[in-house]
Parts: C-alpha cells; structure tokens; sequence
C-alpha cells in the first residue's frame, strides 16, 4: 500500500490555503500531520477526499491517480476520513451505520456487510450499543462510531482529523491505543492533531504545514526538536 | 347510517389523496425540496396511458405497469441530467426548475392531446359496488385504497429493511455526509424521483380511471399533494396517509353539508393545523 500526493495545491481567490504540498506514505505507516490553525491541515485533507476539487496535483493510491474521481468513488478505493465533529445519522442505528458503510463503501454483499458490521463492533467496543440510534449517543461513543464508520469501509488510507478533540486524558490514551492497533501494511494512517504526543506515540513520521506550505516532513524527535517548529508551533509550550 | 357512509367514502377518496402526497414526501423527506411538477408528473402518467390504450389499442392492464416503468424513467434521468445539477444550500433554483418543468410538461400535454377532457374506461368495475351490512360501497374506490396502503406498506418495508432504505434514510439525515461513505448521493436523488414521478403517475392514472383529466388538472393535484403532506407533516411517510385520509374525509363530509363548496374546506382544515401545528400531525422526517 502506497499513498502518494504530488504538488497539490489550491487557492480561494488569491488566499493560497494549500501551496505544492507532496509526501509519501507507505502502507503501515502513521503519518501526523501538523500546524498552527489556518496551516491549511483540513484543507489539505478536503483535496485528498475531493469534497474540495484541487487546483493542481496528484492523490494516486498503490499507482491508481484517484484525482479526478469523485469524493464517493475514492471511499470505493479506500481512502476514507474520520471527523473532528462526529456526524453519526440521527435516525440509524449504530449497526446500520456500518452496514451502510460495508455495503456502500466497502462493497461486500448483504451477508459479508452484515458480519463485517459484528466484526467491527466487536473491535471498536461498540456491541452493546448496536441498536442504539446515531442521535442518541454521547460523544465518547459518537467518536468512536465515526471511527469505526470508517473501518467498515475496509479502507486502504484513512484520514483522521482531530478525533481526540474533547476527550479527556484517559480517553485519548485508549484512542491512541486503538489508533496503534489498526496499524497494518495494508493500511496508511494521516492523523490531524493538536496534542503533539499524541501524535509523537503513534505516528512514523510528522509533517508540519505553515500556511499552506510543507515546513518539514521527518521522524517525530526531529520535529518536535527542529528550530522552526519550535518557533512557529511549539514556541508557546516550551520543553513540551 | 349517513354518518358511516359519508366516512367510508371520505377513507376511500383520502387513500387517492394520500398517494398523490406519497411522491411529494419522499422528495421533500429526501431531498427537502419541493418538486412544483408534481401534478403535471400524475397527469401526464396518465396520459401515457391514455395514448397506449386510445392510439395504440394497448389493453389497459399491460399500458399502467409499462406507463409506471416509463414514469420511473423519466423522473430518474431528469434527476440526473437537470435537478441535481441545481441542488444546493438553496433551495429556490431546484424550486424554479421544478416551475419550469411543469409548464413545459402541461404545454407539451395542450399540444399532443388538446384541452379535451379525457378519461381511461374500467367498464362495469366504474360501476360496480358491494353491499356491506346495508351500505353499498363502490368496488373501484377499494380497490384504489388497497392499493395506496399497500403502496405504503411496500415503501415502509423498503426504506426501513432494504440496502436501498438505508441509503435514503441516510442521505436524508445528512447529505454530505453519505458521500463520505462511498454512498453515489446522485444515484439516491434519482431513484427517489423516479419512484416518486411512478407514484405520482399512478395516481394520476387512478384519477382518470375514477373521473377524467385535462392538461390543467395538474395544478388542482399538486394542491392537493401539498395540502396532504403538510396536513400530515412534512417528510414523514405515514404523516402524508394520515393528511391523505383527514383530507379525504374533509372532502367529503363538506361536499355533502354545502354541495357547492369544492375544496373550500380542505384550504381551511390546512389553515387550522398550521395555526395549531405548524409541524403537522406526524411532524417527523422519517418512516418510524
């Protein structure tokens, strides 16, 4: 598994929110990706989903140029994103969310969905609450279906943006867990966060955006050492 | 005795009401917006069958099931080729286009068939009741009743069981987010209006088989349509039979009282509820 994203780039009028923007990661590899608000983090994954069309550049997966297809037939690729504010549908149950994504995304038949959707709930803690309706859950659980909304679509690269926002402590130490235990060579992690050691357990390696521009791209240690960062991201928490 | 009968016939007319509602409360439940071509999509259903049976000789029972197919068509590919280029956070150029459908169907319909009246002949099954306990009870307004409970039936078992349902219920909950999960929101859109233009032409057909129809009785139907889904809550599938049937009923019994009244009575009953429920009866947009 490989993904690749070649000069992409877009401007809203003459704002350059994402400006020639490449990197590679390889299949069982979490790359983090990081940046002071207005970097262009949520942007840059917009681009790789298609929701917003790219000025220039190349999303290809294991070689396949997805750039021209559209937000629905890249989740059929695999390349699937988990939300910062999990929108969960208000009237399904939590078993059907995954069945829609096993049917929809993932493209298995009505009996593989219906066993992918057990096999995900088993994995994701979310068995006892299968019946239970997306409006009805509280927001440990709603970040925790939007994760395995995902999952279920057996996705290839998955896009996480910002999901430990309003956990607790606790909290974000089992998701980083569960986060370590989805890695596999079939699969490629891009993490948005915040909390940099977080991101500095799970991922590879870290990419930093300032502006819309790729500051440094390296292993966790020399990122969160690197000058620049600390002047730009980290210079408000020293020794963090 | 009046009393039961009027509220027989009041049940029977409402089934037809609430089928003409059915198409238009998926739309709006689905889409939220509101299709103004809704009439012209029944009358003209209706005049597919009139061509088949009157210019053709087609025998009438293979002319509905290929109109309905045909309807489905129809609705599917405008979907896809025109209103869902329009969709957006607003809703008014979906609603204009919709507008300007129905003037563009009702002027092509003046055009083929002139302003004549027409109407699709059942024979004796016009005619024909049964005696029940004393009252006699039409067998064609049974038979279109069964049909339009049986049609909801269909579409609650449909929406709620099938992967098809679930797509839909998951677009109408939220729109973006299906694309998200590899859902061809587009695909969704049109099959929701294909079925909807189906429903819609079949009950035009009723219509022209229980009376007759002209080229603007489309916009008297939408009316209706429109009071029924409103009357029932917008959305909500059981909502519309409920409008469907309060609508019927409303009908009839004024009809009965003051014979001249037309549908004065339903514009009122419409009135009251938005006064009293702006939500409608149901008021809730799904099929639970």
């Amino acid at each position: 598994m490989m993904l690749e994203v070649r000069g992409l780039a877009k401007a809203f009028g003459a704002l350059t929110v994402i400006d020639d923007v490449s990197v590679t990661v390889s299949g069982g590899q979490a790359l983090g990706v990081m940046g002071p608000n207005g970097a262009g983090k949520s942007t840059f994954f917009d681009l790789l989903t298609g929701i917003t069309p790219a000025d220039a550049g190349q999303v290809c997966l294991n070689g396949t140029d997805l750039s021209r297809l559209s937000t629905e037939a890249r989740v059929r690729h695999g390349l699937v994103r988990a939300f910062q504010i999990p929108k969960p549908f208000a009237t399904l149950t939590v078993r059907e969310h995954l069945i829609l994504a096993a049917t929809a995304g993932a493209g298995l038949d009505r009996k593989a969905a219906l066993r992918e959707a057990d096999n995900v709930l088993e994995r994701t803690g979310l068995t006892g609450l299968a019946a239970q309706t997306g409006g009805s859950l509280r927001l440990l659980d709603r970040k925790r279906l939007e994760l395995a909304k995902t999952l279920a679509t057996r996705p290839r690269v998955i896009l996480l943006d910002e999901i430990s926002g309003g956990l607790t402590e606790g909290e974000v130490h089992a998701l980083v867990d569960l986060i370590h235990s989805l890695k596999s060579p079939d699969l490629v992690i891009l993490w948005i966060e915040h909390i940099a050691h977080a991101l500095s357990a799970t991922c590879d390696r870290i990419m930093m955006l300032h502006l819309g521009r790729k500051v440094i791209e390296d292993t966790p240690d020399k990122v969160t050492s690197d000058a620049r960062v600390r002047e730009l991201y980290l210079g408000a928490v020293p020794h963090a | 005795m009046i009393a039961i009968d009027i509220l027989i016939n009041g049940l029977l007319l409402g089934g037809l009401y609430a089928l003409f509602g059915l198409g238009l409360s998926l739309i709006f439940g689905v889409m939220k917006i509101t299709n103004i071509a809704h009439g012209e999509f029944a009358i003209g259903g209706a005049y597919l069958v009139v061509t088949a049976v009157l210019f053709l000789g087609v025998p009438l029972w293979v002319a509905v099931p290929v109109a309905l197919l045909v309807a489905f068509g129809i609705g599917f590919a405008l979907q896809l080729v025109l209103i869902n280029r329009v969709l957006g956070d607003d809703p008014m150029p979906a609603l204009l286009t919709t507008f300007g459908l129905s003037i563009v169907i009702q002027n092509l319909l003046v055009e083929v068939f002139g302003a004549d009246n027409r109407a699709l002949d059942i024979g004796l099954l016009a005619t024909s009741g049964i005696s029940v306990g004393g009252f006699s009870i039409g067998v064609f307004p049974v038979i279109m009743f069964t049909i339009a409970i049986g049609l909801f039936a269909c579409l609650h078992w449909m929406l709620n069981r099938s992967k098809t349902g679930r797509n839909v219920r998951a677009t109408s909950d939220d729109p973006e987010i299906v694309v998200m999960m590899g859902v061809d929101r587009a695909r969704v859109f049109a099959m929701i209006m294909g079925l909807s233009a189906a429903l819609a032409a079949l009950a035009g057909i009723l219509l022209a088989m229980r009376g007759s129809i002209t080229p603007f009785s489309g916009a008297e139907r939408l009316l209706i349509a429109f009071e029924v889904i409103v009357i029932g809550g917008l959305g909500s599938i059981w909502g519309s039979l409920a409008g469907g049937l309060v609508l019927g009923l409303v009908h009839v019994i004024a009809l009965r009282l003051d014979p001249s009244s037309g549908p004065l009575y339903g514009h009122l009953l419409l009135l009251l509820i938005l006064l009293a429920r702006p939500e409608g009866l149901a008021g809730k947009v799904h099929s639970r």
